[in-house]
């Protein structure tokens, strides 16, 4: 039986990086935009965590916590765009919201 | 400073006479443009107080010099100097451009007495006294070059008076550019003559010759003889002169007669010490050969006033000459005496066109010394002056020219002799055609004689074409600076011989002229006796036709051939290509700019993954 390594939890914390990135790029609607925003966070808190437990010392972890702060915030205001564009555009697809195209 | 109080009196009398004109055309210019009588008067009365105040200048400085020179430029060093040179050839143009341009300037305010734009008219007369003025006072050749332009100027200016007929505004186009051309040899010339003496000044150029002759070359001598070449419509210039006479007549006789065109010969006596033999000779004979050649033009003209331009240009022919031949002081005698007669042809013959209203034609006059005898009368003063009937101004001032040339060389003495014959029979042609015979049209037949405001400046004219022969009666600080010259000629030999011989020219040519032209007639009488003679001299030897054919065969097809090279090159490589490769640029910019959210998170996330590729040393180091 194969022991798990720090790589494979760099592996995992890519992938849901990953996954997050090709989330907001391809994505139509805002709010799963905006979660997959949040894999790709988790996706680097992953990693942090990682490097901390390794490197045997808290600085990823201090960092993971500020993260989850800001995306916490970042979360809210981003929701509250959305309300806001809802309510103004009855859709909170991206191509409904394409005021600056062309 | 009352130390230096009469110094400055004589700064600020030149400076006066300097900036009156400037002053009367700029107040003219600014306020008086719709008010042509209070323009004309205040143009004449400036022109009364450059009299006055030239002959204080001429008197104050006596016998001797007067230099005074200011600051005008500074360029790191360098400086450009503003001088008045007062010598006697300065004193002497002053007063002929001062006097004679008064004069003129009175006779149009009966010329131009019911002209639409007199203010146009005097504010030109007011800026070309300017001009000539400082032409006249300048000390150094960039001042002069200055002024040089502003007379060419002034000239297309007046020239152009009458634009509205297709003639006078391609003639004032014609003798800006011909002069131009003759104008960038000059500026050529002025540039060596720095390079070879770091210095423009004339004084220090003629103390730097007397040190070291050897300074002087043909070349340098010759492009400043480009300045009097165009200026003084000499050959191959001489294009533009007798065009030019689509001008107003008044200002045929002060700019294109008496002042202006004389304004060549002058800088040539001012920069004689400049001109080596070789250059001396080459002047010396165009100067003959324009005598001989104007001679045979004016002869197969028509025209009253290219018959006087063409006379002008040989008389100035004759100063070249004299001035080749090493008497410059014979030619600005020649120049002061032919200011003198030639003023008083052009205004007579501009009484008569203002008689006759506006007609020009030769042929269609006739009879007119019954019905204007001051203007015939004193007309005849002038031709017989020219013509050097003995003991009239002409006469003193031709015959040294003559005289000289017979001791000095033979080749060019013929050719001045003919052109002697040649003009007593051509001004005796004009007159017996003009005032002789029966009238041969309406407009002269109901002709008569001008105003006392116009025949006025006629008879002191004439008074001066008969007794401003007699440099003795000048005083001494004008002619002075003729005596050496006239010393020298009035010791050469060949006195008596030269006396027959002059008196023969105006005699036979005279005689000839009666006999041709006496009873006047409708036709020119040497159309059928000699056609082919006749035709070439009407042709005036083709030189409009071969300037045509230059400027429409060779100039033209090169000025197309540059403007295709500049429209690839400039135009078209430089200009667009540039414009073209930021456009480049912009597309590939605007390519990534869609709007669309998707796309910019994109590009965000694929930077920062560039960004931290770098940092890890993906792209080695």
């Amino acid at each position: 039986m194969e022991t798990i390594t720090p790589q494979h939890f760099l592996i995992l914390a890519f992938l849901l990086f990953g996954v997050g990135f090709l989330g907001v790029v391809i994505r139509r609607n805002l709010l799963l935009v905006l979660m997959s925003l949040e894999l790709m966070l988790n996706g680097v808190n992953v990693a942090l965590v990682t490097f901390s437990r390794t490197g045997q010392n808290l600085d990823g972890s201090l960092f993971v916590f500020f993260i989850m702060t800001v995306a916490a915030a970042e979360v809210a205001v981003g929701l509250a765009l959305l309300v806001a564009l809802y309510k103004k555009r009855r859709s909170i697809f991206s191509e409904d919201a394409g005021l600056l195209q062309n | 400073m009352p130390a230096c109080y009469r110094t400055n009196r004589m700064e600020s009398v030149i400076l006066s006479v300097l900036l009156l004109p400037l002053l009367s055309s700029l107040v003219t210019l600014l306020f008086l443009r719709n008010r042509g009588n209070v323009a004309a008067l205040l143009s004449v009365a400036t022109a009364g107080g450059i009299l006055v105040f030239s002959l204080y200048l001429i008197f104050a400085t006596g016998d001797g010099m007067y230099a005074w020179e200011m600051s005008w430029l500074t360029l790191a060093g360098w400086e450009l100097k503003l001088g008045f040179l007062i010598d006697g050839s300065a004193r002497l143009l002053l007063f002929v451009v001062s006097f004679v341009g008064f004069l003129i300037h009175v006779f149009s305010l009966g010329y131009m007495h019911d002209d639409d734009a007199k203010a146009r008219y005097f504010g030109g007369l007011s800026i070309f006294m300017f001009s000539m003025l400082g032409i006249t006072l300048a000390d150094n050749l960039i001042i002069i070059f200055v002024f040089w332009e502003l007379v060419g100027f002034s000239s297309y200016l007046l020239i152009a008076h009458y634009f509205s007929t297709k003639e006078a505004a391609e003639a004032s186009k014609k003798a800006f550019i011909v002069n131009r051309v003759g104008d960038f040899g000059f500026l050529i010339g002025i540039v060596l003559t720095y390079w070879t003496f770091q210095t423009v000044n004339i004084q220090e150029l003629k103390a730097l010759v007397d040190f070291d002759p050897n300074l002087i070359s043909t070349t340098l001598c010759l492009a400043l003889a480009c300045g009097f070449i165009g200026k003084s419509a000499q050959f191959p210039l001489h294009v533009w002169l007798p065009d030019a006479m689509a001008g107003p007549t008044p200002v045929s006789a002060l700019i294109h007669a008496a002042t202006m065109v004389a304004a060549g010969i002058y800088l040539l006596f001012r920069i004689d010490f400049l001109f080596t033999g070789d250059a001396l000779t080459l002047l010396a004979f165009l100067g003959a050969a324009m005598g001989l050649f104007a001679g045979f033009c004016a002869l197969g003209q028509s025209d009253i006033k290219k018959i006087l331009a063409y006379s002008t240009l040989s008389q100035l022919g004759y100063m070249a000459a004299a001035f080749g031949l090493g008497m410059p002081g014979i030619a600005l005698f020649h120049l002061m005496t032919h200011a003198f007669f030639k003023a008083l042809m052009f205004l007579g013959s501009g009484s008569v066109i203002h008689a006759c209203h506006h007609e020009q034609d030769i042929f269609k006059y006739g009879g007119l010394r019954q019905k204007m005898p001051i203007t015939a009368l004193t007309f005849l003063v002038g031709v017989l002056a020219i013509s050097g009937v003995n003991f009239l101004s002409g006469y003193f001032s031709k015959d040294a020219i003559l005289l000289g040339a017979y001791n000095e060389n033979m080749i060019i003495f013929v050719l001045l002799y003919a052109g002697a014959l040649l003009t007593s029979l051509y001004m005796f042609r004009l007159y017996f055609l003009t005032f002789e015979g029966q009238p041969r049209s309406n407009n002269s037949k109901k002709a008569h004689e001008s105003s006392a405001l116009m025949t006025g400046p006629l008879i002191v004219l004439a008074f001066l074409s008969i007794v401003g022969g007699y440099h003795s009666l000048y005083p001494t600080s004008i002619s002075g600076v003729l005596l050496p010259d006239i010393e020298r000629v009035a010791a050469m030999p060949n006195h008596l011989w030269m006396i027959v011989l002059g008196t023969g020219a105006w005699i036979v040519g005279s005689l000839t002229a009666k006999y041709l032209y006496g009873r006047g007639g409708e036709n020119e009488p040497l159309l059928t006796r000699f056609p082919a003679f006749y035709d070439l001299c009407k042709s005036k030897l083709f030189f409009d036709e071969i300037y045509g054919f230059y400027v429409s065969k060779i100039q033209d097809p090169f000025a197309r051939f540059i403007e295709v090279m500049e429209l690839l090159f400039i135009s078209g490589l430089m200009v667009r290509g540039s414009a073209g490769i930021s456009g480049l640029f912009a597309l590939l910019g605007k390519a990534c700019y869609v709007g669309k959210i998707h796309a910019y998170s994109f590009w965000f996330i694929l930077g920062t993954i560039g960004f931290l590729a770098y940092a890890v040393g993906l792209f080695g180091n």
